[in-house]
């Protein structure tokens, strides 16, 4: 699946949030964006996935403009995104969570609920078969059954890292899946990155753990004040004196 | 001591139809996120759909079916026509449509039903008797019609892939609606049963007392006093804090006579907001 967006722009008022930024990202790529804060790059993510409406530009999905569709048909389509702040369904629990967030349920029809009990029930334990899996592989067994409410940072970041597997994503779009996550978990979630993309899946990642995403991203894109301002491999694009000026303020 | 066993008795009755209603009304602020004042209408449409349909059948069962059917219809209209094209707006527009939505029930059903009181033509049954204390059957085929009403809804939440979409939306709708949850096929769901059980609520009301024009819109003070009592979003809760007024209304009638009782359900909706404001089961609402 491949990901085009032209010159999405987003304005609040007088302000360029998000100033015609132009790029690509496809399934098996993993692409980063980094700038300061406030450069608008969870804007841009909003834009993307639909949540936010932008005075202009295209997002394409395989060639198909989807900037009418509203974001939970964006989902469907295979492209997902996290937040800043990890977001979970505080009152289900782990497992629910999980559950809630598969694709296909003929049982969200009252109708069919009532009418098809055994088919949904089929479905319910394929869906249930799937959510083991998530869990297995995200080591989250221990809270399997806590209301995610109660999980601790870390735990919450993994949760949502399942509860967009469980979409069956080509593209996933992750707001600063590092941020205020220790050492051990950071590596403990690239890999699951890493094993992800190396089976097709792609990433365009947000992050300003420029470590962690330059051994993971193949490419970076820079923005500053809602402009992009670089495009390219990273140890490339970090060195960059324009780069270097809007990233870290001048001071190295 | 049997004086008093009837009136709790009396009051469990009462307090299954505030709490379904304060179901109703907890179920649709907790995923639509308005406070919708149509219930107390919604109640009255199934009281006289019950009333015609046991005209017609003379089963009380089926007048229960056919009442149910017409809350859960007028409830899904009103998200299809009104609360949807409102979705954007803030909470105070629904409410607002959710007022006019109701005086437009009420005056509908004034034009077609009249507004003098209608009653449920029930054959008189002698009560039973347990020790001193006379139960009657009716009160228990209500009871009964309310549990079903209970374990449909509460079997929907907690054990199907809908209801689990429905908790879902209620906790972070905008993170449901990343997840590839539709909110079209989670409100419709929501609204079916909103709207059905109230109606079962309006319908016991009805059958307890009368039928009329402005009953439902009577009855819905101490719904919302119960909805908010239990803990805005709790469904638990609404069944709870409802018995516990019912009970609370009808144990204190020989204190301050019935005319008053209502006023109870005031009393406590303001003790609850200035003392727990998050009720019995609920969370906090402004912690979102």
């Amino acid at each position: 699946m491949k990901l085009v967006i032209e010159n999405l722009t987003c304005a609040f008022g007088g302000f360029r949030a998000v100033d015609e930024v132009s790029f690509e990202a496809e399934s098996g790529g993993l692409v980063g964006v980094i700038g300061p804060n406030g450069a608008g790059k969870s804007t841009l993510f909003s834009l993307i996935t639909g949540f936010l409406a932008g005075q202009g530009g295209t997002v394409r999905l395989d060639g198909h403009d989807i900037s009418a569709l509203p974001p939970h048909e964006r989902a469907r389509a295979g492209m997902v995104r996290t937040f800043q702040v990890p977001k979970e369904f505080a009152h289900l629990t782990v497992r629910e969570n999980l559950m809630a967030a598969a694709p296909n349920q003929s049982g969200e029809n009252l109708v069919d609920l009532f009418l098809r009990p055994a088919a949904i029930r089929r479905e319910e334990s394929a869906i249930a078969a799937r959510v083991d899996d998530t869990i297995a592989f995200l080591k989250l067994g221990a809270v399997a059954d806590v209301p995610s409410g109660k999980l601790s940072g870390g735990q919450k970041k993994l949760l949502e890292l399942g509860r967009v597997l469980m979409t069956r994503p080509k593209l996933i779009l992750l707001d600063e899946p590092f941020a205020g996550v220790n050492p051990v978990l950071i590596e403990e979630i690239s890999g699951h990155i890493r094993a992800l993309n190396a089976d097709g899946i792609g990433f365009i990642i947000i992050e300003h753990d420029l470590g962690a995403l330059s051994r993971l991203a193949g490419a970076l894109h820079v923005m500053d004040r809602g402009r992009l301002i670089a495009s390219g491999a990273p140890g490339e694009v970090l060195k960059r004196a324009n780069v270097r000026e809007a990233y870290l303020g001048g001071a190295a | 001591m049997a004086f008093w066993i009837e009136l709790v008795i009396a009051g469990l009755v009462s307090g299954l139809v505030i709490g379904l209603s304060a179901l109703s009304i907890t179920l649709v602020f907790g995923i639509a996120r308005f406070p919708n004042a149509a219930t107390g209408d919604t109640m009255t449409l199934g009281a006289y759909g019950a009333l015609i349909g046991h005209r017609i059948t003379g089963s009380l069962i089926a007048g229960g079916i056919l009442g149910a059917a017409a809350g859960a219809l007028v409830g899904v209209l009103g998200y299809l026509l009104i609360f949807r094209q409102l979705a954007r707006r803030s909470n105070v527009a629904l409410l607002v449509a959710s007022i006019g939505l109701g005086f437009m029930l009420r005056a509908a059903m004034g034009v077609a039903f009249g507004h003098s009181q209608s009653v449920f033509q029930l054959p008189l049954v002698r009560p039973w008797r347990l020790g001193e204390v006379p139960i009657q059957p009716n009160d228990l085929w209500l009871a009964l019609a309310a549990g079903s009403a209970l374990m449909v809804v509460f079997g929907v939440l907690y054990l199907t892939p809908i209801g689990r979409r429905m908790r879902a939306v209620a906790d972070d709708a905008a993170l449901a609606r990343v997840s590839g949850i539709s909110p079209d096929r989670v409100m419709i769901a929501l609204w079916v049963l909103a709207g059905a059980v109230a109606a079962v609520a309006g319908m016991i009301a009805g059958i307890k007392t009368v039928v009329s024009p402005e009953m439902g819109w009577d009855l819905l003070l101490p719904a919302f006093s119960a909805a908010i009592f239990g803990g805005i979003g709790s469904p638990v809760g609404a069944v709870v804090a409802g018995l516990i007024l019912g009970v609370a209304q009808e144990v204190a009638t020989p204190f301050v006579g019935f005319t008053y009782k209502i006023a109870l359900a005031f009393v406590v909706m303001l003790f609850v907001l200035l003392v727990r404001p998050r009720g019995l089961f609920g969370k906090l609402e402004g912690a979102r």
